[in-house]
């Protein structure tokens, strides 16, 4: 689940959920160029689709702008 | 009121004597006073109330035919037209559970009385709770007793047209209504109270029912995303423009699945935002926003993806009840796996 209110995601039991930008654009963000907008929605959908192939526990927060990090848990 | 209580009482054909499962399949019969369980129950009810008669019928008949059951039973009710209907108990028998409660809601639907009691996870509780009384039992025929104790007090008091307290004073299980009384002591000073046996490590109890959110098992990891089909759920409410299919903005009782199968991605000119609970312009200046189609055909283009299915669903998640919102996930779930989707995104604003 891509969601920019991710604590409710994960409080409410969602298990792989993806830190979105904003609530009114969550893929994506119009103050940015329409290049760099786009790149960043893409990263968002990736990392999205990235979680889709890992295993996980429990809820799972997994967040695009912290690259390189490990996944947050809930709990 | 004069004369003993007249009580229906409700089993399924175990409990009235039929038989086991070889016998479940039979429908609704009615025997003259207490059978079975009903014995106790008199006993337990006291003097003056008596079982008048014993509806009993096949679980399987009741679970397959529910609509021909009910009639039968509301047939009979009507014909003896008892103070209170009593139902099980069914402790942990999901279809007797389940028939408990469609009996109670024939009952309450003439303007009878009724109860029941069963295993608070039953599924004829957790289904039916809403607006019939039900009394918490253990899961086996060993607390019979101990169920018919906790129960005959209270249909007595039904029986007798009396409103029963909260839940929580009457030891039944919540029915999900809410009613105004007065507690005796304004809020802020419970509220006080509540803090300090906080702090003092003393317990305490909120006046706030909390119902902890289901668990659900993550699904296992798709091995390789390039030969996978992904589909989009979008929880944003993201309509056709001009919404010809008649969304509401909130509370939504049904959603949407639209086909992407032509499309490279979600124009402003066809699609838009619809969602009573946050601020729409942006997403309909970009729909791709809140269902991200434009990217994952490009990842499709790059092989990256297998396949974007070719159907979106949609609908605006807001002031929905949990209930409504479980239904139309289950929903959405079952048409994915028909369509042999491997991974689903769901964005949620």
């Amino acid at each position: 689940m891509i969601s920019a209110i991710y604590n409710f995601a994960l409080t409410t039991g969602a298990n792989r959920v993806i830190r979105g930008a904003r609530i009114e654009h969550v893929c994506g963000d119009p103050t940015l160029s329409a290049e760099k907008d786009y790149a960043f929605g893409m990263r968002i959908v990736t990392t999205a689709l990235q979680t889709l192939t890992i295993a996980v526990p429990g809820p799972t927060l997994f967040d695009p702008m912290a690259s390189g990090k490990e996944a947050a848990h809930a709990s | 009121m004069s004369g003993p209580l007249r009580i229906v009482h409700y089993v399924n054909q175990f409990f009235g004597g039929i038989g086991g499962e070889d016998q479940a399949h039979v429908g609704v019969s009615v025997r003259a006073g207490a059978v079975g369980p009903g014995r106790v129950l008199e006993k337990a009810l006291g003097d003056d109330a008596r079982v008048e008669a014993t509806l009993v019928c096949g679980d399987n008949f009741a679970s397959e035919n529910e609509a021909d059951a009910a009639r039968a039973i509301g047939a009979e009710l009507d014909r003896l037209k008892p103070d209170v209907l009593v139902a099980g108990p069914a402790f942990g028998s999901g279809r007797y559970g389940l028939a408990c409660a469609l009996a109670c809601k024939v009952a309450q639907g003439r303007g009878i009385p009724a109860i029941t009691a069963m295993h608070p996870e039953n599924p004829g509780a957790s289904n039916a709770r809403r607006g019939i009384y039900i009394v918490p039992t253990g899961a086996s025929t060993t607390s019979m007793q101990a169920a018919l104790d906790a129960l005959a007090p209270l249909a007595r008091r039904l029986g007798r047209g009396q409103t029963l307290g909260p839940s929580e004073a009457e030891g039944y299980m919540p029915r999900g209504t809410r009613r105004v009384h007065d507690r005796g002591r304004p809020g802020y000073q419970r509220a006080l109270d509540m803090l300090l046996d906080k702090l003092h490590g003393r317990p305490y109890r909120s006046e706030v029912p909390y119902a902890p959110p289901e668990r659900v098992s993550p699904a296992p990891p798709i091995a390789d995303l390039a030969r996978a089909r992904i589909a989009m759920v979008t929880t944003g409410g993201l309509v056709r423009k001009g919404n010809p299919d008649r969304q509401v903005s909130a509370n939504a009782v049904r959603y949407h699945r639209h086909t992407v199968a032509e499309l490279e991605s979600l124009s402003p000119a066809e699609w838009e935002a619809y969602h009573a609970g946050y601020f729409n312009h942006i997403v309909n200046s970009n729909p791709n926003y809140i269902l991200p189609l434009s990217f994952l055909r490009d990842l499709e283009r790059q092989g990256k993806v297998g396949r974007v299915h070719e159907y979106i669903y949609a609908l605006p998640g807001v002031s929905t009840p949990v209930a409504v919102s479980a239904g139309h996930g289950r929903s959405i779930a079952a048409d994915l796996k028909a369509g042999r989707v491997d991974g689903a995104l769901l964005v949620a604003t």
